[in-house]
């Protein structure tokens, strides 16, 4: 929520072109839209009563964010900007040109000796005379540059801020990144008396993104990444003709491309406006009775273009090929409140709240392709020029959320607090008859350090905590609960010679939809010790998800193989310590450090009448139908299950457990289908540690920032597909690590718990130093200014052998969850940024 | 002034505000893109439109993925082999090969689930458009129900074939529903085809190619008979002998093979089919035209609507867009083939070009061949199947390459039925009611006549000849597992090929497991024995 509008996740451009599977969703926080500088406060609900005050789209914790408002006394100016520069932290590491020469070479020789073994004497023709790092051809140091201007001011009546940002930042791969321009005005204004207090908020911004072809899923010929570890690298990434033509080098397979050309030929940009704007006011009726009006709006619009020239073996196969498509999305809120605050006499204290509210969403699409041009020329913006035209897609939904809310506080003598909230949501995708649901809430505490008995403890701070909360998440789609038809592409048919536009249902009906409900009982502990020079909490929760919503398989027959259902409960249990301290304090310098231990485990308790859920797609070539994950009964999610690797036999063949059958000989079987499948990690992390440190010595200020995960595996999907030396046998290069690997040269790439890693780390994620300084009286007007230098990602420790162990890869089979997937991820970089601001 | 601006904040709010408030409470669903059945089917070109999205199961993702795949390559007459790092999928190909699925292995929740979806979808998109013509009156209402009930049939056929009495359902309802015997989902399908015949056309106008006419329904009843032996028992099919139509009695008291000989025969006096001279012309990408066939899965030289076998099988250099050098056939299979059988020429076999150009071409990763490049040369058989060179094994290409295709998309129409497979039901059929008889020889060499030059008509004929023969006959176009079944040969065959099938499997392998994710889903039904 930004302002109190809640902001919607849908993505705002689109999907890329599918080149080889999935191409990766936009990772576009919406929190793009905003300027960091922006930004007055962020707050993170979790707690069960908390959440519940923002109903079932709050289910999974609430992001409050505040933005920066204008202030009484004056006007300022602030003018801040930096630069950054962001090379990535680890490139994959594939065989050099000359390690892979003399590999083949070696090969070549092996199969002279014996003709079973190693690559035939035509493998040399493979092999060219250049030397090229892909990895490192098609990486570059990013320049970012963020300029922000910001003026505020105002009486104890009006008061406004305006600001204006612009962001122009380059990823550490070629030919992407990101533009941004944003504005926004800020204005609150009182009224009769103070009666009426009235805000105004709008913040607009457009943002062009240009992407890399890339993915994060599919087979059998892919993107920049696949062929970064695949590519030859005794090959150019240029060649000139014997015309003087200079162009990029390419095999003559349309499935094995160039990875420099990929990101330089194809043209995949994004352009998106958004507007987000609220207006509030806040009108006392009577003294302690207090209506609130917010009304919101929140509007993208984004245009994503693409075109594959005929140029690149991608295009070729088309004639090129191009693509625009358009969304709007058009979120509308609207709150309503009454609360009623008053104090009787000196003990009691009470605040009551009735809420209405109303979202409603609505998404529009337009997708349009066309291929098969006559040049190159044109790109995506005559796209009646393809001989080709590929009918177009269009699609529009509406989504309506509807609550009322009461909640009472109850405070005795500021010791004692009870709150109750009580909801009643409603949710338009829902099954007729499950659309309403009330969730209740209560919570209390008991400040233990204004109780005259605590007076001579050690603690200067000490309230305990309770709560529990229902809360109902929302996770279904538009129509989720209704049978719709759609002319679908895969209903359509031909009857003579003509296309006939096919009717037929996308999704099953389910009746019985409701809202996913999950209850949380968490007991906190805030203290603080030494005038809370040392402070910190304990917190417990559980968590039971029950009415679980997945999409399960249906019994046919029926029109689609799955539906999403209520089924099954899941539980998450976990405790939380943080604890800051203020060991320095004096006016000369400060020091403070804190630190965060998370523990959660999470637990599949009941599937009902499933036995498991396969999920976690396997990506790569020969990897099709093969996954990697279970959701089962006492397991957590992010469950690895498969064969279990058993080494590898003397003729190079990689070995795996069995039981039983006619190819399980002492145990262990080269056949990985005939292997005894087990659960073989799991993805969720044992815990997790947080520290941070800020040190202020006169005008210096040094902070840090580190984080580490312990216990968790990640399926390392890349190395399984691209550390193998099997692709020697297509002329393809392979992720160094196999070149010593006892494997047979033809042994296919299996997925086993070889490729399970544990990928526990600790980052340091940032180091700031800076240093402030009032400027001179003669300059100008300037009053006071800071310069810093940060580091981003400077040190990661780690033992897994991927890119990086934090991995954000979504391998979800119909929409069930998948944890701990690595798959030709974008490298994460490595950022340095100076920075300077000023306040006039 | 300033009370003029705060009047104007004020009502702008109360306007604001007061628009919303209307639909208060309001979370009805209009679906703006979607529609729901109650808003639609309400004329002809409408619920055409439904009977359009029965057909679509047919095609490359419907019945010629899964259904195909299992009838052709768990069977000695094609295999996918492990080529490198291609083509290894979880093992769930040669798995699929040496038949050595299981209800939660790879193929049989992958491959094996997709002949259960698949064919299961067809059956309820029917029954949708089914359950929404008994609430309205269109246009040829009673001509589009025997359309509908006759694909309905079909997608039955394929469940019977593959894993015996199956739920059986006939309204649009989403429930669990049990298993039926074999031989009840047999005599449902029996009288559904029987029921609607009569109202489906003998033939129809060049428009309306592809739609079923009675000669669908015919040869799907007569094939049904004459596998009567192994479709029409619950217990008792064997898996190494033969299994006889005769002594089965059918619909009318009748012996299956004497139906299955009327229905050929309903086919062949019809007037409407006839053996095309030449025989290619049955799958190219104009076979739109044949006389000869009967059923067909529609296909078109357009985006999503065309044929990719080609993708299937080619090599990488063979074909643009890239194929997948995946199908190869089995060595014996093409060993089997006479050398001066025309129906031979379906292997490509030896030296290659590209199917496109005719230019020669070459191995990877130089498919343009160059300096230094392999020519491209596809060996009979195939060394170790689980490594496998990507020139090696025969590839089965009898829906030739169109040369008016769309990326993957060929505009062949892919044959289920075929009036040759008229000829040879009847004669399978005379043989087991007179075995040897010479009316069925007289079938056999008729339709052998268009293929050999000079004829080398069959002397004599038997159960094993009506076997090879079919497998001439009907390579690449999934008749083989039914065969073998019938024959009893389905579990025992083998081949040579290192570490393919090289014994003989359980018996019980006749019937293909159900999938666990469909024993999950649905707690009524009944695993097959065996599994």
């Amino acid at each position: 929520m930004i302002d109190g509008v809640p902001i919607s996740n849908d993505a705002t451009a689109g999907s890329g072109f599918d080149v080889a599977g999935g191409s990766p969703p936009l990772a576009r926080s919406p929190l793009n839209l905003l300027n960091p500088a922006d930004i007055g406060s962020i707050t993170i609900l979790k707690d069960a009563s908390a959440t519940a005050i923002y109903g079932s789209r709050g289910a999974n914790g609430v992001i409050l964010i505040e933005t920066k408002k204008g202030a009484a006394g004056g006007s300022s100016v602030e003018y801040d900007t930096y630069v950054a520069a962001a090379s990535p932290a680890k490139r994959y590491d594939v065989l050099t040109a000359s390690e892979f020469r003399s590999f083949i070479q070696s090969q070549v020789a092996l199969h002279n000796t014996d003709s079973t073994r190693g690559l035939d004497s035509t493998a040399l023709g493979t092999l060219g005379t250049a030397n090229t790092d892909w990895a490192r051809a098609i990486t570059r140091t990013g320049a970012t540059q963020n300029h922000n201007l910001r003026f505020a001011g105002g009486s104890d009546i009006t008061r406004y801020l305006a600001s204006l940002n612009y962001m122009n930042q380059q990823g550490v791969a070629l030919s992407n990144g990101m533009k941004r321009l944003q504005g926004r005005l800020s204005a609150t204004h009182q009224a009769l008396n103070s009666r009426l207090r009235l805000g105004v908020n709008v913040t607009t911004s457009q943002v062009n993104d240009n992407f890399l072809t890339y993915e994060n899923t599919g087979g059998f010929a892919g993107g920049v990444f696949e062929n970064v570890a695949t590519f030859n690298p005794t090959q150019p990434i240029k060649v000139t003709d014997s015309l003087g033509v200079t162009r990029f080098f390419e095999t003559g397979s349309t499935s094995v491309r160039n990875p420099v050309a990929l990101a330089e030929q194809i043209t995949d940009q994004a352009t998106t406006n958004r507007t987000i704007g609220n207006l509030s006011a806040d009108f006392d009726l009577m003294p302690n009775l207090t209506a609130r009006i917010n009304v919101g709006a929140d509007k993208t619009a984004g245009l994503r273009q693409l075109y594959i020239p005929k140029s690149n073996p991608i295009g070729s196969s088309v004639g090129g090929l191009a693509r625009q498509g358009q969304y709007t999305n058009v979120s509308k809120t609207l709150q309503a409140q009454l609360s009623f605050r008053r104090d009787f006499g000196e003990a009691h204290s009470v605040d009551v709240v009735g809420a209405y509210e109303w979202t409603q969403v609505d998404r529009d699409s337009l997708i349009a392709e066309s291929h098969n041009f006559l040049s190159d020329a044109f790109s995506f913006n005559n796209m009646g020029s393809g001989t080709v035209v590929v009918p177009p897609t269009s699609g529009g939904r509406m989504d309506r959320w509807i609550s009322f809310l009461t909640r009472a506080n109850y405070g005795y003598k500021e010791r004692y607090f009870v709150t109750g909230v009580l909801r009643y949501d409603g949710r338009s995708s829902f099954a007729p008859g499950h659309k309403w649901t009330a969730f209740p809430g209560i919570s209390a505490s008991w400040h233990l350090s204004r109780e005259g008995f605590m007076a001579s403890s050690p603690f200067s701070e000490m309230r305990l905590r309770v709560g529990y909360g229902v809360v109902g998440n929302p996770g279904a789609a538009a129509y989720s609960s209704i049978l719709t038809l759609d002319a679908s592409g895969d209903a359509r048919y031909v009857f003579g010679t003509n296309p006939v536009t096919g009717i037929a249902a996308n999704r099953n009906a389910n009746p019985d939809l409701r809202f996913e409900r999950t209850s949380q009982i968490d007991v906190g502990l805030d203290y603080g010790l030494m005038q809370n020079r040392i402070s910190g909490s304990l917190e417990y929760y559980v968590k039971n998800t029950s009415d679980l919503l997945l999409t399960v398989n249906v019994p046919q027959p029926a029109p689609v193989v799955n539906r999403l259902e209520n089924v099954g409960k899941i539980r998450n249990k976990g405790f939380e310590l943080s604890l800051d301290a203020l060991p320095i304090s004096r006016s000369s310098m400060t020091w403070r450090a804190g630190i965060v231990l998370s523990v959660e485990r999470n637990k599949v308790i009941d599937l009902g009448p499933y036995s498991f859920i396969t999920t976690g797609n396997v990506s790569g070539q020969g990897q099709s139908g093969q996954t990697s994950q279970r959701v089962i009964p006492g397991f957590p999610i992010g469950s690895f299950y498969g064969p279990v690797y058993a080494g590898v036999d003397s003729a190079g063949r990689q070995l795996f457990r069995c039981d039983s059958g006619t190819s399980c000989v002492n145990g262990v079987t080269t056949t990985a289908s005939a292997s005894t499948r087990a659960v073989i990690g799991n993805a969720n992390p044992d815990f997790t540690l947080g520290f941070h440190s800020e040190l202020t010595r006169g005008r210096f200020d040094v902070s840090m920032l580190v984080r580490g995960s312990f216990g968790q595996d990640v399926f390392n999907n890349t190395a399984l597909v691209y550390a193998t030396k099997g692709n020697a046998l297509q002329g393809k290069n392979f992720l160094r690590d196999a070149l010593n690997d006892p494997i047979r040269l033809r042994d296919p790439a299996v997925y086993s718990s070889r490729w399970i890693e544990s990928a526990s780390f600790v980052r340091l994620q940032n180091v700031t130093v800076g240093y402030s300084f009032d400027i001179p009286s003669g300059v100008g007007s300037a009053r006071t200014a800071r310069i810093y230098v940060s580091g981003d990602n400077l040190l990661l420790l780690t033992g897994y052998s991927g890119l990086d162990p934090e991995v954000f890869n979504d391998a979800s089979i119909g929409g069930i969850i998948t944890r701990g997937v690595d798959y030709l991820s974008y490298p994460r970089a490595r950022t340095v940024t100076a920075g300077l601001r000023v306040a006039f | 002034m300033k009370n003029s601006i705060r009047f104007a904040w004020l009502s702008a709010l109360v306007a604001l505000s007061g628009l919303p408030l209307q639909g208060c409470t309001d979370l009805t669903e209009n679906p703006k893109s979607n529609i729901t059945p109650g808003n639609f089917y309400r004329n002809e070109a409408e619920v055409l439109g439904g009977v359009a999205s029965v057909y679509a199961m047919l095609r490359n993702d419907g019945t010629l993925w899964g259904y195909y795949n299992i009838s052709e390559i768990s069977t000695d007459e094609m295999i996918v082999p492990t080529r490198g790092q291609d083509w290894n999928d979880n093992g769930r190909w040669l798995e699929i090969h040496r038949q050595t699925w299981q209800a939660a292995s790879p193929a049989g929740l992958d491959d094996i689930n997709r002949i259960w979806v698949d064919s299961y979808k067809g059956v309820a998109r029917a029954n949708v458009v089914l359950d929404a013509l008994k609430k309205v009156t269109v246009s040829n209402q009673a001509g589009m129900e025997a359309e509908l009930r006759t694909l309905r049939a079909f997608y039955y056929y394929l469940l019977l074939d593959a894993f015996g009495g199956v739920p059986l359902a006939t309204d649009a309802q989403v429930i669990p529903r049990a298993r039926v015997t074999r031989d009840s989902l047999f005599r449902f399908i029996e009288s559904e085809l029987l029921a609607v015949r009569g109202t489906l056309p003998l033939n129809r106008p060049a428009t309306e190619q592809g739609r079923v006419r009675r000669g669908v329904a015919d040869a799907i009843l007569a094939n049904m008979y004459l596998n009567a032996g192994v479709f029409h028992k619950e217990t008792g099919v064997s898996a190494t002998a033969y299994n006889s139509c005769a002594g089965i009695a059918v619909a009318g008291g009748i012996d299956a093979c004497q139906a299955a000989i009327n229905f050929s025969d309903s086919i062949l006096n019809s007037g409407v089919y006839s053996l095309a001279t030449n025989w290619r012309s049955n799958f190219t990408s104009t076979n739109r035209t044949s006389l000869e066939n009967i059923f067909v899965a529609k296909n078109l030289a357009s985006s999503g609507l065309g044929l990719n076998f080609p993708q299937r099988a080619l090599h990488y250099s063979q074909f643009n867009p890239e194929p997948w050098n995946g199908f190869s056939a089995v060595a014996e299979a093409y060993r089997s083939f006479d050398a001066a059988d025309d129906r031979r020429a379906i292997f490509l076999v030896g030296p290659q070009v590209n199917q496109e150009t005719g230019a020669p071409v070459c191995e990877r990763p130089k498919t343009t061949c160059g300096p230094g490049s392999v020519p491209l040369v596809f060996t009979d058989t195939i060394g170790d199947v689980t490594s496998a060179r990507e020139n090696e094994g025969p590839r089965i290409m009898k829906f030739s390459v169109d040369p008016g295709h769309v990326a993957e998309n060929n505009g062949n129409d892919y044959t289920f039925f075929r009036l040759a497979e008229i000829y040879l039901i009847k004669a399978e059929a005379l043989n087991e009611q007179t075995p040897g008889s010479a009316t069925a020889l007289g079938l056999l060499n008729t339709n052998r006549a268009r293929v050999f030059t000079p004829p080398k008509p069959l002397l004599t004929i038997d159960r094993p000849t009506i076997l090879n023969e079919r497998r001439f006959e009907f390579a690449g176009e999934a008749k083989r597992r039914q065969d073998l079944i019938r024959h009893g040969k389905y579990t025992t065959w083998v081949e040579t090929s290192k570490n393919g099938k090289l014994t003989a499997t359980e018996t019980f392998r006749i019937l293909l497991p159900i999938p666990q994710s469909q024993l999950d889903a649905n707690p009524l039904l009944v695993q097959n024995p065996g599994y």
